[in-house]
């Protein structure tokens, strides 16, 4: 099992590098770190994916960007909109994550893109950062949507990773600390352990639907 | 009043916490009511009043934080949501918990030393841009350096405009 951390966003975007983001997270049972916008690596042990972040774009430059990076090892990730986009960006071949449905509109998941993102093997991305640094009705809100998640979760199976969207060492926390916070919103010891190693199965390459007997 | 026997007190456990970036003075009545805050907003004056959290010493980088015995795992979630005090950014990171603040201490008195600057020289890139010893080169910049623990380098830009602190390792000083 590799416990990863599925976005980190080192030097330029925050104020430490790579290799001191990779050393913390060790020091914090971290296996791997998907590092937006670095290549991918290995140091001293951990290893280091290759993170893009599509946001803000039209559906025309998803498509480009998701194809540049078709193939390339490099996990691809796309901020979640509204429901209609939300389903064209999972149906997309090469988007592994769908980010930030906390902060799209209520009716952006429904149950059929939870099964949409089960049958492609897309993974719904839960950001940490607001339930270790908000407060007030900004993480009530978040730990409803995220519970909310998890119900769809549980009945389609669809992958869940975890992310701490560390701009920061500071802003990382150790694995146990991370499976108190997934307490609140319906998570148990099981479920955080399969969340975190949600990403080794993303990347592995798809099965097919079809199966040639002879 | 006289004291309560000891069978009638509660049952205390303290638990130790480092406190990150090396370096943070910490004030300890100000980190009380940043803890307190923290455990208010995430658990609610009920829960807050039977944790009962006090910071009982701030100590080489290290806080024992006191709670009664039973509540240690709801303070340490509450404690990773502490982000700041005072606007001072920090992490605090659980060490150990223990029924004795003694024992804390010897964990404290066992946890390696941080190094300053000026007795352990960084190697690498700091040879072209640094003159002196505790000064370095990254991203095309001048920084000094502040505190290095292993392969741990915390940094400053020169120049008292931008106080931004970087953190970085002695692998990144060497390549940049």
């Amino acid at each position: 099992m590799k416990i990863t951390d599925a976005a980190v966003f080192p030097y330029p975007y925050g104020d430490t590098s790579l290799r001191r983001l990779a050393l913390e997270a060790k020091s914090l049972g971290f296996d791997s770190l998907i590092a937006m916008d670095t290549p991918t690596g290995s140091f001293d042990g951990m290893e280091i994916f290759s993170g893009i972040h599509v946001q803000d774009a039209p559906m025309r430059d998803v498509i480009a960007r998701v194809n540049r990076a078709k193939d390339s090892g490099t996990v691809v990730s796309v901020a979640a909109r509204d429901n209609g986009f939300n389903r064209a960006a999972i149906s997309l071949r090469g988007v592994h994550i769908l980010r930030g449905i906390q902060t799209a509109d209520k009716n952006a998941f429904d149950h059929v893109t939870a099964k949409m993102a089960a049958d492609n093997n897309v993974a719904i991305d839960l950001d940490l950062s607001l339930l270790i640094a908000a407060r007030g009705v900004v993480r009530q809100r978040t730990i409803h949507r995220y519970r909310d998640i998890l119900t769809f979760e549980r009945r389609f199976e669809f992958p869940v990773t975890l992310s701490s969207y560390a701009r920061s060492y500071l802003d990382l926390r150790a694995v146990r600390e991370i499976t108190g916070f997934c307490s609140f919103i319906g998570m148990d010891i099981s479920g955080v352990e399969k969340a975190l190693d949600a990403v080794g199965r993303i990347m592995a390459s798809p099965v097919s639907s079809v199966r040639v007997v002879s | 009043m006289s004291p309560r026997p000891p069978t009638l007190r509660e049952n205390r456990r303290y638990i130790l916490v480092r406190v990150e970036p090396a370096g943070t003075t910490i004030d300890q009545k100000e980190l009380y009511y940043t803890i307190s805050d923290a455990v208010t907003s995430l658990w609610g004056d009920t829960v807050a009043g039977m944790i009962t959290q006090a910071v009982v010493a701030a100590e080489n980088g290290h806080v024992i934080i006191r709670c009664l015995r039973g509540t240690e795992r709801e303070l340490a979630i509450a404690l990773s949501t502490v982000t700041a005090c005072r606007d001072i950014r920090l992490a605090l990171r659980i060490v150990a918990a223990s029924g004795t603040i003694e024992s804390l201490r010897e964990r404290i008195r066992a946890e390696k030393p941080v190094t300053a600057p000026d007795s352990e020289r960084v190697t690498g890139s700091t040879g072209a841009g640094s003159a002196e010893p505790g000064e370095c080169d990254f991203a095309e910049k001048s920084f000094l350096i502040m505190y290095c623990n292993g392969q741990k380098v915390d940094v400053i830009e020169k120049g008292f405009k931008n106080a931004h602190r970087l953190f970085l390792t002695r692998s990144d000083l060497e390549n940049s």
